[in-house]
C-alpha cells in the first residue's frame, strides 16, 4: 500500500470505501506543498477543489461579511482532516481563508468536477463520501460549539 | 485496520481556536499533543460521539505545556 493510499484510508471522508474505490480517488489527487503562512484558499473566492491534509496544520479564519475586522481564527486542522468541502457541496464561494501553519504542509487536492463525476458514476462511493462529509461537517459544528467559536 | 482517533481539541486559558486532528494513539490526560508548532498538555478526554468503523471520536481539553 503506498503513502497516498494509506493517507486516504486514514481520512474519515473515505471510511467504508474498498481498495479499488480508494485507488480511483487517489488517481484524482494532486499533491500541493505549502510553506508556513502561505494561503491555500481565500474567503469569498470561487473554489473548485477539496483538500485532504496529508501532513502539517492549516488555520481556518473567517471575517463576517461586510465587516472590516481582521479575520478571526476559528480552528486549526491537522492530518486526516478535509478542507473546502462547503464549496464542493454547495458550489458557493469559499467560506473561510485557509493558511498553512507549518512549513511543508502537504495537501492532496481533489478537483470538484472530476470528484463529483466519480461519485455519480459509482453510487456506493458517492453515498459513502457524502455520508462521511455530512458527519465531518457535524463534527466540525460540535467542535465549534465546544470551543465557543 | 488499527483504530484512528479523531480528536476535537479545545485549549483552556488562552485565546486559541482549538484544533481537529487524527491520532493513531488514544490521547490520555498528561499526554502532550502537538498543534502546528506548539505543544499542549492533555487535561481531560471524553467520547464525543460513538465510534464508527475504525474511527473513534473524542473531545480533549488541553492546556499550554
Amino acid at each position: 500500500m503506498d503513502d497516498l493510499h494509506t493517507l486516504l484510508r486514514q481520512a474519515e471522508l473515505f471510511e467504508g470505501l474498498s481498495d479499488d474505490e480508494l485507488m480511483a480517488i487517489g488517481a484524482l489527487c494532486q499533491a500541493r506543498s505549502y510553506a508556513a503562512g502561505e494561503i491555500v484558499t481565500t474567503q469569498g473566492e470561487r473554489g473548485d477543489e477539496l483538500y485532504v491534509i496529508s501532513q502539517g496544520f492549516v488555520e481556518i479564519a473567517q471575517t463576517h461579511p461586510g465587516s472590516d475586522a481582521a479575520p478571526r481564527s476559528v480552528v486549526h486542522l491537522g492530518p486526516g482532516q478535509i478542507v473546502g468541502e462547503m464549496a464542493l457541496v454547495d458550489r458557493g464561494p469559499r467560506s473561510a481563508t485557509v493558511r498553512a501553519l507549518t512549513d511543508g504542509t502537504l495537501l492532496q487536492a481533489l478537483p470538484r468536477e472530476a470528484f463529483l463525476d466519480l461519485c455519480q458514476a459509482n453510487t456506493h462511493l458517492g453515498y459513502v463520501v457524502m455520508r462521511n462529509m455530512a458527519a465531518d461537517l457535524s463534527f466540525k459544528l460540535r467542535h465549534r460549539m465546544l470551543a465557543g467559536r | 485496520m488499527a483504530a484512528i482517533y479523531k480528536v476535537s481539541c479545545v485549549v483552556q486559558g488562552e485565546e486559541h481556536p482549538g484544533a481537529i486532528l487524527n491520532t493513531a494513539e488514544e490521547p490520555k490526560p498528561g499526554d502532550t499533543v502537538r498543534i502546528g508548532d506548539r505543544r499542549f498538555r492533555v487535561v481531560e478526554v471524553q467520547e464525543l460521539i460513538p465510534p464508527h468503523g475504525e474511527f473513534h471520536f473524542l473531545h480533549a481539553t488541553l492546556t499550554a505545556a
